[in-house]
């Protein structure tokens, strides 16, 4: 009995120790780990800094300055100086038809811009995949590769002298099938289509770039068995160089969705009218006309942070749904 | 019939001509593998039966049939790729049956089909599973299944194991051998690994350097390597191969090097042709260890000895040449460290001219 | 220690810089005397000077060389926000950093120097120049309403503007050589001025055999807005368009929220849909009168006078005798004759002292100087010697400034002339280079009485800005909008007009007028 005893209570003593000792043991190993590791790694430490200060300094840092949508803010007071307001310049926008029409007007541009705009650079790609002769493929993508490296003056000009009425290309074929001149860009109807159009124009031929490189990463045995299955060009097309490149078209989707209200503004700065504004103003030149223009920077900043709050949402939807339905996500 | 034949068959790239006027005849239902270095041309030759790559010269036939020119899906070949080709976007079923979809059959067909296909290669509880979920071997079996689901007339396959390891090859080997024998389908199947060429071909064609260097069945082959480079591409280890020059002995040629002799087997060619260089090739299993010099053993210093259980290679050198045995351990084992000869029947000795490599003599006797 | 240091340096730099200026002091004999000297040891003061020609204030100016010796002041460089040429932008970046230097000027400082002065950024000017300034004191009394436009909501004024000279700005102009041709005399009131669009249009005076011919057309499609004085109306009340006006009675209104807007824009929208009026008014931007007139299709716009009779000379070859000609306002419906734009007398350009100047009494003075006769000739003319002689009392350019390949404001812009620092233009410096056409023009509007009051702007207080801020763009906006439709026939205004005004309404307008009848009481009644 005793024996059984003792040696029960020594071994809960020798628990007791090892586990103090362990308590005692783990403090300094802990910190030895991180510094061991530090000490390994610093290397890779070093290659990350600029990138981390990169980070803080033009990112996070100007999230100080956020608050002025809650300031009634004064550039001579500073961001800390000025007094809060609260929601007051929340308060003022949404009570704005203005701004109610701006955020419509974004969401509806760039709902159009997503459907007929995302499929596009990957139709291209597609096409641009499909062609067998070298020197017009790199013709071709040079051509459709340009108006990205043209600034947007410059294709404004372009867009604004081709729907003109009087001597625009598009008025004139027109005009050819016995059709009157259109005054387009003072049509509210036209705006979204030829803005729309305008982007898909300008960065369609750039953006096929991620796609075809995409398709450039697709084992080509695929191809080959498919070819030997007897599939037409069509056919991999569609079963195989889609389906394979179906995680980035996800992965850009998600990207510009979470850009999505990110409205290309000096081009629509330099397409709309007055006349146009039904259908033209978005947020972001809301804010440029009513803030910037104005100086109401606080304003501007609230308009400017609950875009980006609208953006954070969308994103995060369009990222969960699609790790749900096609196990591919951004994070 | 399913027969292909392949008639000088040529390809070139620009001007760089890598296979060299082929011809090769492959029965109806018969297991043809093409086998050798990499770079040999095989699988480029495969690529040309399957319609990948143009034929640039010569002419194929597949079931009395001129196909030079006729797309792939008419040629009513099924291929299987090294690294399976699969889908991973599809599910093992409807990667099985993608062939069938292309060629539009109907749904129930279909779905037969695939039902078959997958109660045959043991993959009906994974047919919902995407390639991503599978293990080598399942996927090897899916890319194959692709293949048997269009029942063609001629299977290709390009190096379709070298992905798994050895056990799962080993064990794939098997199954292709036994799905052949169940399907009848005409195959050729490329590989640069000579064990599966002997397991698995009805003929082997060894290649090099794009020409055929033999063309005969594992066994043949085996035992009549047409010359040094079969004898030493076929079999593991490798045959031995001593440089030797032909001396008279008392009972006939001998080999004489490295200041011993062996004698030779009686050929023709050997005869009063003393001082000719020749390759005296033995392989490792047809040597008999022996620890005390016998009357005809050769001599040789054991390096290594490596003990594989039942067997044992003993890595040796005569002279300047290493030479490899292969013997049961049963028995022997405490002689093993101890081996400084060999003997061999004269009679199993392959003979090799020293300059072109080709076979002198003979068939060797099979037992 | 550093005070000391900085000084010794000025020192060097100065000594250096009067060894260059006695180089040329042969041919400079007025900086001989000393009567405009303001220190007697040279003083250093900063000074951040941002406007869209140039950011920063160049050092090596030969004006800032003359001004220095002539005052013994010399300005230094410290402009922030070089790298944009947005000059609010540079304004709210040097205040949001804090460090202001001693003298804060450039373009558009009014606003920010009125808003930022009562709350302590700048120093208040009333008393400094009423006791330092005598100059600039005597302009003031001869026009108090410009010292009251200036002033800030709190009473006091914080920036010494640049004053341009000289009263007309822009004019109509017509081709004279298709009125010849078709037969029609310059038109005197608005039947006229349409008999003549409508014979433009359909009369082929450019002779193409089509009918091509834009009669109306504008750089800025603002002018078409301006075509509503021929009934009366207005369209803005300043040099800037869409602004207040104030009325007869002393109110401050907006034209576009007026009847007679009303109706002359329905005119206006009559005169678009016939094709009076370029239909491409709104989108052909600032090449339409390059474009349509060396293409031969223009026919009558209302521009500034200097800059549209420069095509004649321009276009001499290339259009069979183009003859563009300035022609008087044709009287309205009442038979009134008005030349809506005006030069302002008083830009929002200049400069102002920051609390942080350390010589507030010195600097005023400096100011003052630049409002003294040899300040003025400098600031207008350039160096004496240099750039222009005293011919007969009367400060002349040299015929090589006249003559140059350089037209003659950028001549003065590169030596530091005409710059937005505050001073009083002369308009003898314009005149002299202002070609015989245009001095016509000019005369001609002259002898009648063409002009209008115009109305200077307001400075709000705290309250009345945010009411401003909050209501101000929507409605700028939302009428802007309602304009372009009616002119384009989208929108009838007879129709619309009863619930456009109730929108106004709703959107805020008479708050906006209210705050800004308060702040004009405030600052222009006595």
């Amino acid at each position: 009995m005793t024996m059984t005893d003792n040696k029960i209570g020594g071994s809960t003593e020798e628990l007791v120790v090892e586990a103090g000792e362990a308590q005692r043991n783990r403090r300094p190993s802990r910190m030895n780990r991180v510094g061991d590791h530090l000490r390994r790694e610093w290397q890779l430490y070093l290659l990350l800094l600029p990138t981390i200060l990169w980070l803080l300094i033009f990112l996070y840092k100007p999230m100080y300055g956020l608050q002025i949508a809650f300031k009634d803010y004064s550039v001579f007071r500073g961001v800390a100086g000025s007094p809060w307001v609260g929601l007051e310049h929340f308060y003022t926008l949404f009570e704005n038809d203005q701004f109610i029409r701006a955020l419509r007007n974004t969401i509806y541009i760039s709902l159009l811009g997503l459907v007929f705009g995302f499929p596009m650079p990957i139709i291209l790609a597609l096409m641009f995949n499909e062609v067998v002769n070298q020197l017009f493929k790199k013709t071709a993508q040079t051509i459709v590769y340009l108006p990205h490296f043209i600034s947007s003056v410059i294709i404004a000009g372009i867009v604004i002298t081709a729907f003109s009425p009087s001597a625009g290309i598009v008025n004139t074929v027109m005009g050819w099938f016995g059709l009157n001149p259109i005054y387009f860009l003072t049509k509210a109807e036209w705006f979204r289509p030829i803005f729309v159009g305008t982007g898909i124009w300008q960065e369609a031929g750039f953006q096929s770039i991620v796609y075809l490189a995409a398709i450039a990463g697709i084992s080509p045995t695929l191809y080959e068995s498919a070819v030997v299955d007897g599939a037409t060009r069509f056919q991999m097309m569609w079963k195989i160089t889609l389906p394979m490149i179906l995680p980035t078209i996800i992965i850009m989707l998600i990207i510009r969705i979470g850009n999505m209200l990110e409205v290309s503004f000096e081009m629509i700065i330099l397409l709309y009218q007055p006349a146009t504004y039904e259908t033209a103003d978005v947020v972001n030149t809301f804010i440029y006309r009513q803030g910037i223009q104005g100086g109401q920077y606080d304003l501007a900043a609230a308009a400017g942070l609950f875009n980006a709050f609208v953006a954070f949402v969308l994103v995060m939807t369009a990222n969960t749904i699609s790790k749900r339905y096609s196990r591919t996500s951004l994070w | 019939m399913s027969g292909v034949r392949l008639d000088k068959i040529v390809k070139s790239y620009g001007a760089v001509q890598v296979v060299h006027g082929i011809d090769l005849e492959i029965k109806d239902k018969e297991f043809v593998v093409l086998v050798g270095p990499s770079g040999c041309g095989k699988s480029t030759t495969l690529r040309m039966i399957a319609g990948l790559e143009e034929i640039s010269d010569g002419s194929l036939t597949i079931d009395d049939r001129v196909v030079n020119r006729v797309a792939p899906k008419d040629r009513d070949v099924a291929m299987v790729f090294q690294n399976y080709a699969l889908y991973p976007h599809l599910n093992v079923a409807d990667n099985i049956a993608f062939g069938l979809r292309i060629r539009k059959e109907s749904k129930d067909a279909i779905k037969a089909s695939v039902d078959e296909v997958g109660a045959i290669l043991g993959l009906t509880p994974y047919l919902e599973r995407r390639p991503s979920d599978l293990s080598g071997g399942q996927r090897q079996r899916v890319a194959m299944g692709r293949a048997i689901v269009r029942r063609p007339k001629v299977f290709l396959f390009d190096e379709p194991l070298s992905n798994l390891d050895a056990k799962l090859r080993t064990q794939m080997r098997a199954e292709i051998k036994r799905l052949h024998k169940r399907l009848e389908a005409t195959s050729i199947y490329v590989t640069h690994d000579q064990v599966e060429a002997m397991t698995l071909a009805d003929k082997i064609v060894v290649m090099q350097d794009g020409r055929i260097e033999q063309i005969g069945t594992p066994m043949e082959l085996f035992l009549n390597p047409a010359n040094a480079f079969v004898a030493g591409f076929l079999g593991a280890p490798p045959m031995n191969m001593i440089n030797a020059v032909v001396a008279k002995g008392e009972n006939g040629p001998i080999a004489s090097f490295d200041g011993q002799t062996l004698p030779l087997p009686a050929l023709p060619d050997l005869q009063n042709a003393e001082g000719r260089p020749i390759i005296v090739g033995i392989r490792p299993e047809y040597a008999n260890i022996v620890t005390a010099p016998q009357p005809g053993s050769v001599n040789c210093t054991l390096n290594l000895v490596e003990t594989l259980g039942s067997e044992a290679l003993l890595h040796a050198t005569v002279g300047d040449d290493q030479f490899v045995i292969r013997t049961e351990t049963l028995g022997k084992i405490d002689q093993l460290d101890h081996v400084n000869g060999f003997t061999v029947d004269p009679t199993l000795i392959r003979i090799f001219d020293a300059k072109t490599g080709k076979a002198l003599g003979g068939q060797t006797r099979v037992a | 220690m550093t005070v000391l240091r900085k000084r010794e340096e000025t020192m060097r730099k100065f000594t250096l810089a009067s060894v260059i200026m006695a180089t040329t002091a042969l041919t400079t004999p007025a900086f001989a005397d000393d009567h405009l000297k303001i220190v007697d040891e040279p003083l250093e003061l900063t000074i951040h000077l941002h406007w869209p020609r140039q950011q920063g204030y160049n050092e090596n100016f030969p004006v800032e060389k003359a001004a220095r010796e002539m005052t013994g002041i010399y300005l230094k460089d410290a402009t922030a926000g070089r790298n944009s040429t947005d000059s609010m932008e540079a304004m709210n970046l040097l205040i949001a950093q804090g460090n202001m230097p001693d003298i804060v000027g450039g373009h558009r400082i009014r606003q920010p120097v009125n808003q930022y002065g009562p709350e302590g950024a700048f120093l208040p000017l009333n008393d400094l120049v009423a006791e330092h300034a005598p100059h600039i004191q005597a302009f003031w009394d001869a026009h108090p309403e410009l010292q009251q436009a200036i002033t800030a909501y709190d009473g006091n004024y914080y920036y010494i503007p640049y004053l341009p000279d000289g009263m007309f700005g822009r004019a109509w102009y017509v081709r004279q050589d298709w009125l010849d041709k078709l037969g029609l005399e310059q038109p005197q009131n608005v039947d006229e001025l349409h008999d003549v669009l409508v014979a433009f249009r359909d009369g082929d005076p450019n002779g193409n055999g089509r009918k091509d011919e834009v009669p109306f057309f504008a750089r800025e499609w603002e002018e078409v807005i301006r075509l509503v004085t021929l009934w009366d109306a207005r369209s803005t009340g300043s040099d800037t368009f869409h602004d207040f006006y104030v009325t007869d009675d002393g109110k401050v209104v907006h034209p576009y929220a007026q009847d007679g807007y009303r109706d002359a824009m329905s005119h206006i929208a009559e005169w678009y849909a016939e094709g009076l009026i370029d239909a491409e008014i709104f989108t052909r931007g600032s090449s339409a009168r390059d474009y349509l007139l060396s293409e031969n299709l223009g026919g009558m716009t209302h521009d500034w006078f200097a800059s549209t009779s420069g095509y004649n000379a321009a276009l001499k070859d290339k259009v069979e005798g183009f003859d563009f000609k300035p022609f008087l306002p044709p009287a309205s419906v009442s038979g009134v004759r008005m030349e809506e734009h005006r030069r302002t007398p008083l830009k929002p350009d200049g400069w102002a002292i920051s609390y942080m100047n350390e010589h507030p009494v010195e600097t005023i003075k400096y100011f003052d100087f630049w409002f003294t006769e040899e300040g003025r000739n400098l600031s207008n003319f350039g160096v004496e010697g240099e750039t222009w002689d005293m011919i007969d009392g009367e400060p002349i350019f040299k015929p090589e400034v006249l003559n140059s390949d350089k037209p003659v404001n950028t001549q003065m812009y590169e030596v530091g002339a005409q710059i937005y620092r505050g001073y009083w233009m002369d308009y003898r410096y314009e005149w002299q280079w202002t070609d015989e056409d245009a001095r016509e023009g000019i005369k001609l509007y002259e002898a009648n009485d063409l002009l209008v009051d115009q109305f200077l702007g307001v400075s709000f207080n705290e309250e009345e800005q945010s009411v401003y801020d909050k209501y101000w763009p929507s409605l700028y906006t939302y009428m802007l909008e309602r304009q372009q439709a009616w002119i384009l026939g989208s929108g009838d205004i007879e129709a619309d007009w009863d619930s456009y005004i109730q929108t106004l309404d709703k959107m805020g307008y008479s708050q906006v007028i209210e705050v800004m009848n308060s702040a004009y009481q405030r600052q222009y009644d006595e």
